[in-house]
């Protein structure tokens, strides 16, 4: 990343202060910590390390990479956003998915950036979901980032998320927090020099969290909306 | 307009202008939730088209318990889960408040006021200007006289203080008449209002303010 106006909008859509109401999902981990299946630092970074590489590699970033490279193709995006939903099958998680993608598209239309606007009535068409991969693909595009860096963003809003949701649910201190996310690199960023799978290869595995998200919906701890 | 199955709105281009939103901060225990089911009647009683968001910090307990009331339609209370970050969802990240702000607006045309319960928080909470059209923040005097003058961003920024439990002053020996002077003091004359929401005492004052300062123009 040589261009300094790219490095710094990367570092504003990826601040944690950046608002999208990420912070109130868990992806499953406040509910496998309730029933003692993630317990400390070092289960976090195992559960860390396996969203990222079982889902986020395999699922997200083919998502994000393929609405970045729809650009202004909003039918293009559409179909991405589609089938995303489709294929996320724990209610929370596809809920979640799509709120954080309306409350992405919310604060960069207030933002004006390009699209966004119009995707958002797309959605309200019944056009698309919103899901939050196909909305990061299109604003990291719009806003000038790079395919790479764009992934990059969405696989450290993965990762930056679930350490501060355990961070916050004590499971681990900030110290650790940050070793996990620092020992997260070198996987993320060997992803990202791996060609991106197709859209029609779009795979996760992820059971515990799924399960545990589904389990969610009906448990009595609820800090976190998933 | 489509709101998809999560029933949130994404678009909001044809949107009318929407009910006014107020926030209702404060303390753990202090009264908001007490607060909230003595406003909910009496904004009905006057004929304001209402609804309500909680900030539940841990569960969806101050949310069914405002459904469970019998005061107000359940459907027309929607609860928001914060992370464990009762301030930020009201105003470093208030996203998802605003969705659900945006969702009953949708559901319910001539809606006239959202009050939006925060989950209890520190005496710096505050909430987004961009979230709320106005927000009272709640404090009680069993939490101790010298709230007032510790001046926490709350206490100086709200735009109505309100002082519950007053009824509790002798027996946690509070001097209620030197804290409330010292809440005008810090206040420098912006409003500061006394209530017994186990009585409802004061709670009429509360409703005159907000359909003065805030439905003025509905």
């Amino acid at each position: 990343m040589n261009d300094p106006v790219e490095m710094l909008a990367a570092m504003q859509l990826g601040d944690s202060f950046f608002p999208s109401g990420s912070a109130s999902f868990s992806w499953g981990l406040e509910t496998l910590r309730a029933d003692g299946h993630v317990d400390k630092a070092a289960a976090v970074g195992v559960f860390v390390a396996g969203q990222l590489e079982h889902r986020w590699a395999t699922f997200d970033r083919p998502a994000v990479a393929a609405a970045w490279r729809a650009g202004a193709d909003l039918d293009a995006v559409c179909a991405v956003d589609r089938l995303v939903d489709a294929a996320t099958l724990a209610r929370e998680a596809r809920e979640g998915g799509r709120r954080i993608g309306a409350a992405l598209l919310k604060v960069h239309a207030g933002m004006g950036t390009p699209g966004a606007e119009t995707y958002r009535t797309r959605i309200a068409a019944g056009e698309a979901f919103g899901q939050m991969s196909a909305v990061h693909g299109l604003v990291g595009a719009a806003t000038g980032l790079t395919e790479a860096t764009t992934c990059a963003l969405s696989a450290y809003g993965v990762a930056a998320g679930l350490v501060s949701a355990a961070v916050r649910m004590g499971l681990c201190g900030h110290l650790d927090g940050q070793r996990i996310l620092q020992q997260q690199r070198v996987a993320i960023a060997g992803w990202l020099t791996e060609p991106c799978a197709p859209l029609h290869e779009l795979q996760a595995y992820a059971p515990a969290a799924e399960i545990a998200m589904m389990r969610h919906e009906t448990g009595s701890s609820r800090l976190f909306a998933s | 307009m489509n709101t998809l199955a999560t029933g949130f709105p994404v678009a909001d281009a044809l949107k009318p202008r929407g009910a006014a939103r107020v926030g209702i901060g404060g303390p753990v225990g202090s009264g908001k939730t007490a607060l909230l089911e003595n406003l909910i009647p009496r904004f009905i009683a006057r004929g304001t088209d209402l609804a309500v968001i909680t900030n539940d910090i841990a569960t969806k307990e101050d949310a069914e318990r405002v459904q469970r009331s019998g005061l107000i339609a359940p459907e027309r209370v929607l609860a928001v889960e914060t992370g464990a970050c009762p301030h930020s969802a009201i105003r470093e990240d208030p996203t998802l408040n605003l969705q659900a702000a945006d969702l009953l607006d949708l559901r319910y045309p001539g809606l006239e006021l959202i009050l939006i319960e925060s989950g209890g928080d520190n005496l710096a909470s505050s909430f987004s200007l961009d979230l709320v059209d106005h927000w009272l923040f709640v404090i009680d005097v069993a939490g101790g006289d010298d709230i007032p003058r510790k001046r926490g961003l709350g206490v100086l920024s709200c735009d109505l203080l309100v002082i519950n439990k007053t009824d509790l002053a002798p027996h946690v020996r509070v001097d209620l008449q030197r804290m409330v002077r010292e809440a005008h003091d810090v206040r420098q004359g912006r409003p500061v209002l006394l209530t017994n929401c186990a009585t409802g005492e004061g709670i009429d004052a509360v409703v005159d303010h907000i359909a003065r300062e805030v439905l003025f123009d509905r």
